[in-house]
């Protein structure tokens, strides 16, 4: 039998061929046009979920390639002042060596002394150097005050208690005691609990600069318009508490003291460290104690001994001069020790920033193989889809000329 | 026999073929109107004579039905499909600038403040960062909010349609059952075509089903057995207002407190339904609860670490509602902290290192979200390959069918389509049946001649 054509059917089946191949027509028209395979994530759901997880493999990757090119500029910088502090050690113990023999006298002794004290300021200007605004050897504390200063603390010292900036106690605190410790450390007191009735303050104490804490569960009590002060709060640090009558302590108040050991340094014996991969921290600051002092990780109290055999010179002190020498050797290596420091992290820094760099290209590629158009491709299926636009135009204006009125007369 | 009984038979032929010419003339003309069935005189023979006994409409009433069932399919994917290409909008992350690269951003901002702890452009670049991570979580949440809203209001102004069509579909059914009787006009044909059109139309919003009545007219059925059409009469749906979503819930008008929401299973006003009350509520729960987590792991790690006044840190997010919701269009950066970058607390200890910034950077490849086994990343992406997922199946079942609607018009107006070629042949054959018709009507009128001049 044969099937009946409608004006309807005839027509319709034009428009629906006509609108089917306009769409994938204009599909592949948005392909060209923004070189993308995936335009929007119905395209295809899964690759774009890869894509955007791939994205931010490499935004990660990009943060991690800055902070290594950051350490590396830092370690730069560490290394070459830590190497003209070599040299100037070089030149104090060219000096002791020359003066520690009986050929120098009193009269050269002094004027070596000056020498020494030059190299010293000098010493001083490398520690207290600055890179981007930071100090490259107060450890971990973000200071105002440079980390060395050229007059030492004979003995070990207990800081001004501060408190923190939003506090609600608007009383006072004070800093006493003698400080026990072996090095720079930021100890903090925070309150945990304030019972009005008793007015007893509960606190934590903690010895690292408020990262980790001690539960003690230690208290105190400060009686209204008194004063009280705390049992140690960690080798050997007190601190007292003066109520104003106003605003009493309460929960999560901060108060922190600085406690220095004897010798020129104020900063700490942390690392500053920054993430170079997923969980990657690297410590890429060297720290000053490690670096100039005897405490920590440090041998060799590099100020003291420059300090001494200038004092050596000045009183024509012979053997004082020459027991220095091992000293300076010692403070040399030392110096040398941070300088090969600075070289292994510098060549570590160099294998992560080659590793950053593969990977980001290897990721740049799976991202282009999953979102991007193969160009040629979509060019050839858009000059056949242009034909068989044309032929479907062509049938359309064909289509109302065939029909048997042009035959009737 | 006689001369006369010759002049009647020619009559008839002459009045049946006037009638199938004028027929002719009426499919001519609704050649290209929608849902008309083309007519058809039929010619029967009566003793020697001729007769119209009928006008037959030609239409197949089963792919009528299938035409209602697949008009109410594609009523409910084009609906859908509306409201997601929408949404998907709000989710597209092909071009740079979305939620996934700003979340990367903010990432970064933290590590680069976790190398420069004090540095004041540092701070400012994540407070800035973070402000455009948390307007673009806002206007997320609004846009899918808005869509929701969409949806719901299209639920109000599609009942209004039903009520339309089932009064229109009552009204015509009283008028088909006032002409019984008449069957051989054509004006009853007219109606009944008129019928199919509103049922179809119907069918676009709700699912139903339908029994014709003995006098041609229809009862019209929600799936649930309540009546929608009886005859003449039709019953109003109406909307009311949810008590606790303050969504519209759909009611019969006689009845507004048993909601039957669930009974409308099919066409465009079940899509809308489920769009407000499903599909964009999933994906703004699911933008909600990154934006909860995202706050709440942020801010427990901020408050561990102390900013540059020696303080413990506050809260990084917070949602600016009261009393406070989690929600992904509340999300704002603290107040404080953009009014002063130094309560940023980038510092595990007093002393202004950099190690805080560098813990909540971490959070980014902790596994926080879907029962700790996604990082906020992947979390996010995953929601947007199941946003894709779902437009990309609501795209291909329009397109399904559409292209299956289309067929079955196309098979209908195969047989009740007019075709103008076959109807000028009909014209041809019947205007020959009505010259012959006229040949006869002068052949009797010579015989009549004949016989008269005999007598003369």
């Amino acid at each position: 039998m044969v099937m009946r054509v409608s004006e309807n059917v005839k027509y319709s089946t034009i428009v629906d061929n006509m609108f089917g191949v306009q769409d994938s027509y204009n599909q592949l028209v948005e392909k060209v046009a923004s070189l993308k395979e995936i335009n929007r994530p119905s395209d295809d759901a899964v690759g774009m979920t890869r894509v955007l997880n791939l994205r931010e493999s490499i935004a990660s990757i990009e943060q991690y390639s800055r902070n290594i090119e950051n350490s590396q500029s830092w370690l730069t910088i560490t290394e070459s002042k830590l190497s003209a502090a070599g040299d100037l050690l070089v030149s104090a113990r060219e000096v002791a060596v020359g003066q520690a023999t009986a050929t120098g006298d009193a009269q050269t002794r002094s004027t070596e002394a000056e020498t020494i004290q030059q190299l010293i300021d000098e010493m001083l200007t490398l520690a207290n150097a600055k890179y981007e605004g930071r100090y490259l050897f107060s450890g971990a504390k973000s200071t105002d005050t440079a980390p060395f200063s050229s007059t030492g603390r004979s003995a070990a010292e207990i800081g001004t208690a501060s408190s923190a900036g939003a506090n609600t106690f608007d009383g006072t605190v004070t800093s006493s005691g003698t400080y026990t410790g072996s090095a720079n450390k930021t100890y903090v007191a925070k309150i945990t609990d304030w019972v009005e009735g008793t007015r007893t303050a509960t606190y934590n104490v903690s010895s690292d600069g408020g990262e980790t804490w001690t539960t003690t569960g230690a208290t105190f009590v400060l009686p209204d318009g008194g004063s009280v002060a705390t049992g140690d709060i960690g080798d050997g640090i007190v601190l007292t508490f003066e109520d104003s009558g106003a605003a009493e302590p309460a929960a999560d108040d901060v108060f922190y003291v600085n406690a220095l050991v004897a010798g020129y340094y104020s900063g700490n014996g942390e690392e500053l460290s920054v993430n170079i991969g997923e969980d990657t921290p690297f410590a890429y600051s060297i720290s000053g104690e490690e670096a100039f002092t005897d405490e920590g990780d440090g041998t060799v109290d590099i100020f003291g001994v420059l300090t001494s055999l200038k004092q050596a010179l000045e009183s024509n002190d012979q053997d004082g001069i020459a027991d220095l020498i091992d000293d300076l050797e010692a403070a040399s290596g030392q110096i040398s020790a941070n300088i090969s420091k600075c070289g292994t992290r510098t060549n570590r820094l160099e294998l992560a920033s080659t590793n950053m760099t593969d990977t980001k290209l290897n990721l740049t590629e799976l991202i282009s193989v999953a979102e991007d158009a193969d160009v040629s491709e979509v060019i050839t299926q858009l000059s056949m889809k242009q034909i068989a636009l044309k032929a479907s135009y062509s049938v359309a204006a064909q289509i109302g000329r065939l029909t048997i009125l042009d035959f009737l007369r | 026999m006689s001369g006369i009984d010759t002049l009647n038979i020619a009559k008839d032929g002459l009045l049946s073929h006037q009638t199938a010419i004028s027929l002719t003339g009426t499919n001519v003309t609704n050649a290209n109107t929608a849902g008309y069935s083309r007519q058809r005189a039929v010619f029967s023979t009566t003793e020697q004579s001729v007769e119209i006994i009928g006008i037959e409409r030609i239409y197949d009433h089963f792919i009528g039905v299938q035409i209602n069932e697949q008009t109410n399919n594609l009523g409910y994917s084009e609906a859908k499909k509306d409201a997601l290409d929408r949404i998907e909008m709000i989710f597209n992350e092909s071009d740079a600038g979305g939620i996934n690269e700003l979340l990367s951003e903010f990432w970064g901002a933290w590590e680069g403040l976790s190398a420069n702890p004090s540095g004041q452009a540092e701070r400012l670049t994540l407070v800035s960062v973070s402000q455009s991570l948390t307007s673009l979580f806002r206007s997320s949440g609004d846009d899918l909010l808005a869509a929701q809203n969409d949806a719901n209001a299209r639920v109000s102004s599609l009942v209004g349609e039903v009520n339309d069509y089932a009064a229109d579909i009552a009204d015509v059914n009283n008028k088909i059952a006032q002409s019984v009787g008449s069957e051989n006009d054509s004006g009853i044909n007219t109606l009944k075509d008129r019928q199919e059109t509103l049922l179809a139309s119907l069918a676009e919003i709700v699912d139903f089903h339908y029994v014709r009545n003995a006098d041609n007219s229809v009862s019209v059925f929600l799936s649930n057995g309540m009546p929608v059409v009886d005859g003449g009469q039709s019953w109003e749906l109406d909307v009311v207002a949810d008590d606790q979503t303050s969504f519209y819930n759909v009611v019969f008008a006689d009845d507004p407190t048993v909601e039957i929401n669930t009974s409308l299973t099919g066409g465009s006003l079940a899509a809308y339904l489920e769009v407000r009350d499903t599909t964009a509520v999933g994906y703004i729960n699911s933008l909600d609860s990154l934006a909860a987590a995202l706050a709440s792991e942020v801010n427990t790690q901020h408050g561990l670490g102390y900013d540059l006044n020696q303080d413990a840190g506050g809260a990084f997010f917070y949602f600016d509602v009261n009393p406070e919701v989690q929600e992904a269009r509340y999300l704002k950066v603290s107040t404080d902290i953009v009014s002063d970058v130094n309560k940023i607390a980038a510092s595990a200890t007093v002393d202004g290192d950099g190690e805080n910034a560098t813990s909540i950077s971490s959070l980014q490849n902790e596994l926080t979200m879907n029962s700790n086994t996604a990082t906020f990343g992947a979390y996010y992406s995953a929601l947007v390959g199941q946003v894709g997922q779902d437009a990309a199946y609501v795209n291909r079942s329009y397109k399904h069918d559409s292209d299956l609607l289309t067929q079955l018009i196309n098979k209908r107006d195969v047989t009740s389509g007019v075709s103008i070629d076959e109807e000028m042949i009909n014209l041809i054959k019947f205007q020959t049946g009505y010259n012959a018709s006229a040949r006869l009507f002068v052949a009797a009128e010579e015989l009549s001649d004949t016989l008269l001049n005999l007598i003369r």
